[in-house]
């Protein structure tokens, strides 16, 4: 072969290597042959109404609508005779492992629209507003800014209480810009190789586990070098989870303030009430929050599902407590440290779908509340619709 | 390991290939080709290499044994059946051991006892069909005097482990690679280099453009079966009879290619099945290492046809029920396999009238039997064959495949490829600057699928 050749068989090959992962892309997803978004991070804003997804943002299995929200198109006026849930909270709720389709916010309108359906009802339909890396004053900012507008009759709410070991406590994202509405992403974007983040995906898993942690571990040992000796968090820090406390009853208050039912669940990770520690999905965890050791953050959670019954209990506010529900399951709920597989999101789903519909049940015909894959043990209603 | 991942693709095969011609003796070839068959076959698995390198032993122990005793029938007789058993009784628990188990509660219950026996929690070792009959194929033969046992102790364990053919085949008998594992040490590298290179870059479109393709609207589809239309139904077999199809024989296709790429010929799996024109002929052209293997081991030993005509229909429905089973262990696995021994046993019946039916005729009935096959192949149990079939049979309203134009299209391709197409044995294997080019289109095509969100493993790695 002559050199003039290989070259054009190395700029063919190159042409249909791109080529093929967007026409993947848009048979798979239907994401646009020319689409400016490069990682998930793109789908993040921040503008005059907070921090949210971007309208009609679309990368990879993730896909926006109109209002920054992951899932399909809705009209910003409630249909008549429609029960509207909002989900609010990060990553677990926006969904980062499931199967398009399954991330719980999903399920649950699939779950809903299936009782509803035994009984006449005309249906739900559930938002999903959350966004990774949300945390509880964020969602708060968004409820009242943004989900106000679509009026929803109930705002179920999975806090990430890790967000509370960050170097400082959560605050409210701040708008980067004061326009309406986000600036687009460059057009240079579009043409951005995506051959380039599988490419990335596959070294990363070709890398043995065992390497990967120990990068992990490093990566951690250089944060902490660079702080004072005691800026970790050996132990569950009480100010923390009074905060947590705090801003939780804040963004109750906005949920009520819109005129929604809040519905809290407590977060669920995958070592709780486990005394078998998988050290290398902990260091996972413990990658995003060094100032907390991996026991911390574990501890942390399970002081913060506490502290959300609590609230609950003291605001006369339905929680789904999590955690025992998913234990019991004895099947593969998560995807790592606290994110849901397929048949996670499935469990969740069908607690909140439970909570829903015993909140409900003085609207609805028995028949509505029968028949959900869940037990009724499983969902702690702190309180009911009508005693609030 | 699978052929269709960047792990193979780009560390394996490449660090295989330069240390296995780098080695310039036969048995430093060997003992490499055994190494990288374990280290291909443990990272799915390790604890299961112990499994295979147990049968291995024992199946060479007996080649050796055959040797020794070459004039004591009764000693000959001992190599012949010790290892048969033990290795059947390996694959018989850890392939059949629940479904038996759960059979006979079945049979129990029938009879009024509520015997439960208890299910057992059993890991079923992913190619262990495959490598059973590998050895058990060698010592059959080498009792029969057809092959001389080897004495080389890695001659035989890189045939057993040969990571091309390990997990889903062709079952390639030593007597098909012997001359060319004899010759290991005197290859010629660029002997069958390109067309080793062709044949998996052949096999490479053929499970990652086409079947994978087909699998991602055909799974979601007979997942939920009970809803779909009579087109919808259709269109799903029609994808699974693809899929199944592209899948296996891209696999074995990409085994030959590695094959070639060491210097050792794999023969023939699949000979466009599809092309049939009777149920003997797709038998002879559909996994024929396989129906080969059930012909000889199997059909022959029992009488074969030399019994009269109604012994002859009877072994051919006990073969066809062994190859059933052979799949795996349910009863819509035998429930296909028997379906294949009557096809079989009626064509041979009437195969004056058959015959004479016009070609253009036979091949799509041929294709419309052997899809109705596929739905007991495909289903999960007797309801889901059941609902399938009658949503295929009487009209149905429900839904269709997702997406169905481009399953219509990937149809029309993947109908003409292997209907009337030629098959990677019968393409030529030059390379013209088009040809070139094509390749290069193709493999940019399937790296980047294979990159994505396609890495799906080979449909038969079950069995």
């Amino acid at each position: 072969m002559r050199i003039g050749e290989t070259l054009g068989l190395v700029v063919l090959f190159a042409f249909s290597v791109e080529a093929a992962c967007r026409v993947e892309d848009w048979v798979q997803f239907r994401t646009p042959i020319l689409a400016r978004e490069r990682s998930q991070l793109d789908l993040l804003v921040r503008d005059a109404t907070g921090m949210h997804g971007r309208a009609g943002g679309r990368f990879q299995k993730w896909s926006l609508n109109a209002f920054g929200m992951r899932g399909p198109d809705v009209t910003s006026a409630k249909p008549q005779g429609i029960v509207r849930i909002v989900t609010a909270g990060a990553s677990e709720t926006f969904g980062l492992y499931e199967s398009p389709g399954h991330e719980y916010p999903r399920q649950l309108e699939d779950s809903l629209n299936g009782q509803f359906a035994k009984c006449g009802q005309i249906g739900a339909q559930v938002l999903n507003a959350a966004m990774p890396g949300m945390s509880l004053p964020t969602i708060d900012q968004d409820v009242r800014l943004r989900v106000s507008a679509l009026k929803p009759d109930f705002v179920v709410l999975y806090a990430t209480p890790a967000a509370y070991l960050e170097d400082a406590v959560p605050s409210a994202a701040r708008p980067d810009s004061v326009a309406g509405h986000p600036a687009p992403l460059p057009m240079a974007n579009a043409f951005f190789p995506r051959v380039a983040e599988r490419i990335r995906v596959q070294l990363k898993s070709l890398i043995p586990t065992v390497v990967q942690d120990e990068i992990r571990r490093r990566q951690i040992r250089t944060t902490l070098l660079q702080h004072p000796p005691n800026w970790r968090f050996e132990s569950v820090p009480a100010e923390r989870v009074a905060a947590f406390q705090s801003d939780l009853r804040r963004a109750i208050g906005a949920i009520r303030a819109i005129g929604a039912t809040p519905i809290l669940v407590t977060h669920a990770n995958r070592f709780a009430g486990s005394s078998v520690r998988d050290v290398a999905t902990l260091r996972m965890w413990e990658k995003f929050y060094p100032r907390a050791s991996g026991q911390t953050i574990v501890a942390f959670d399970s002081a913060a599902r506490f502290a959300t019954i609590a609230v609950a209990r003291d605001s006369q506010t339905i929680v789904v407590d999590l955690p025992p529900i998913l234990a019991r399951s004895g099947k593969s709920v998560f995807a790592d440290y606290a994110h849901f597989t397929d048949a996670g999101a499935a469990l969740v789903a069908g607690s909140v779908t439970r909570s829903i519909l015993d909140a409900e049940r003085s609207h609805l015909p028995a028949a509505c509340a029968s028949g959900v894959s869940v037990s009724s043990r499983s969902v702690a209603p702190a309180a009911s619709l009508a005693a609030r | 390991m699978l052929f269709n991942s960047v792990v193979f693709l780009f560390a394996f095969l490449p660090v295989t290939y330069v240390v296995f011609w780098t080695l310039k003796s036969a048995n430093s070839r060997y003992v490499w080709l055994t190494v990288t068959g374990y280290v291909f076959y443990g990272y799915w698995n390790w604890h299961f290499c112990f499994l295979m390198a147990f049968s291995t032993l024992v199946s060479y122990l007996a080649g050796l044994g055959f040797l020794r005793w070459d004039n004591s029938p009764r000693r000959r007789k001992y190599c012949l059946w010790i290892p048969i058993i033990v290795d059947l009784s390996l694959l018989g628990f850890f392939k059949y051991a629940n479904f038996a188990m759960g059979t006979a509660s079945g049979i129990a219950g029938w009879f009024g006892s509520d015997l439960q026996v208890p299910r057992l929690d059993i890991i079923l070792p992913i190619g262990i069909s495959f490598y059973t009959f590998h050895t058990i194929s060698y010592i059959v033969d080498s009792y029969r005097r057809a092959i001389r046992p080897t004495r080389n102790f890695f001659e035989f364990s890189a045939y057993v482990s040969l990571f091309s053919q390990l997990i889903a085949g062709p079952i390639v008998r030593f007597r098909q690679i012997e001359e060319d594992l004899a010759r290991i040490g005197t290859h010629d590298r660029t002997r069958w280099l390109w067309r080793g290179l062709s044949f998996f870059a052949v096999g490479l479109v053929e499970k990652v453009i086409i079947a994978d393709t087909l699998a991602a609207f055909v799974d979601p589809a007979l997942a939920s079966y009970a809803s779909l239309s009579t087109a919808g139904a259709w269109l799903a077999m029609l994808g699974y009879t693809f899929q199944i199809y592209f899948d296996f024989s891209g696999y074995s296709s990409m085994a030959v290619g590695l094959g070639y790429l060491f210097g050792l010929r794999i023969p023939q799996n699949f000979n466009s099945p599809y092309k049939a024109l009777d149920p003997s002929d797709f038998w002879r052209r559909w996994h024929i290492s396989l129906s080969s293997c059930l012909r000889d081991y199997v059909y022959i030993p029992l009488g074969g046809n030399r019994r009269g005509e109604w012994r002859a229909y009877c072994n051919l429905l006990f073969t066809m029920l062994v190859g059933g089973l052979w799949h795996g262990a349910s009863w819509t696995f035998v429930v296909w396999g028997a379906y294949h021994g009557l096809l079989l046993a009626v064509h041979r019946r009437f195969a004056a009238k058959w015959d004479a039916l016009p070609a253009p005729l036979k091949q799509p009935l041929m294709f419309l039997f052997v899809i109705v096959g596929w739905v007991f192949f495909r289903a999960a149990d007797f309801t889901m064959a059941v609902t399938i079939l009658r949503a295929m049979f009487l009209p149905t309203s429900g839904v269709l495949v997702p997406q169905p134009y481009l399953v219509l299209f990937v149809l029309l391709v993947a109908g003409w490829w292997s209907m009337a197409g030629p098959n990677v044995f019968d393409m030529r294997h030059s390379f013209t600057p088009r040809q070139r080019a094509i390749a290069t289109v193709a493999f940019a095509v399937s790296l980047a699928l294979i990159m994505g969100t396609r890495n799906s493993p080979f449909l038969y790695f079950q069995f």
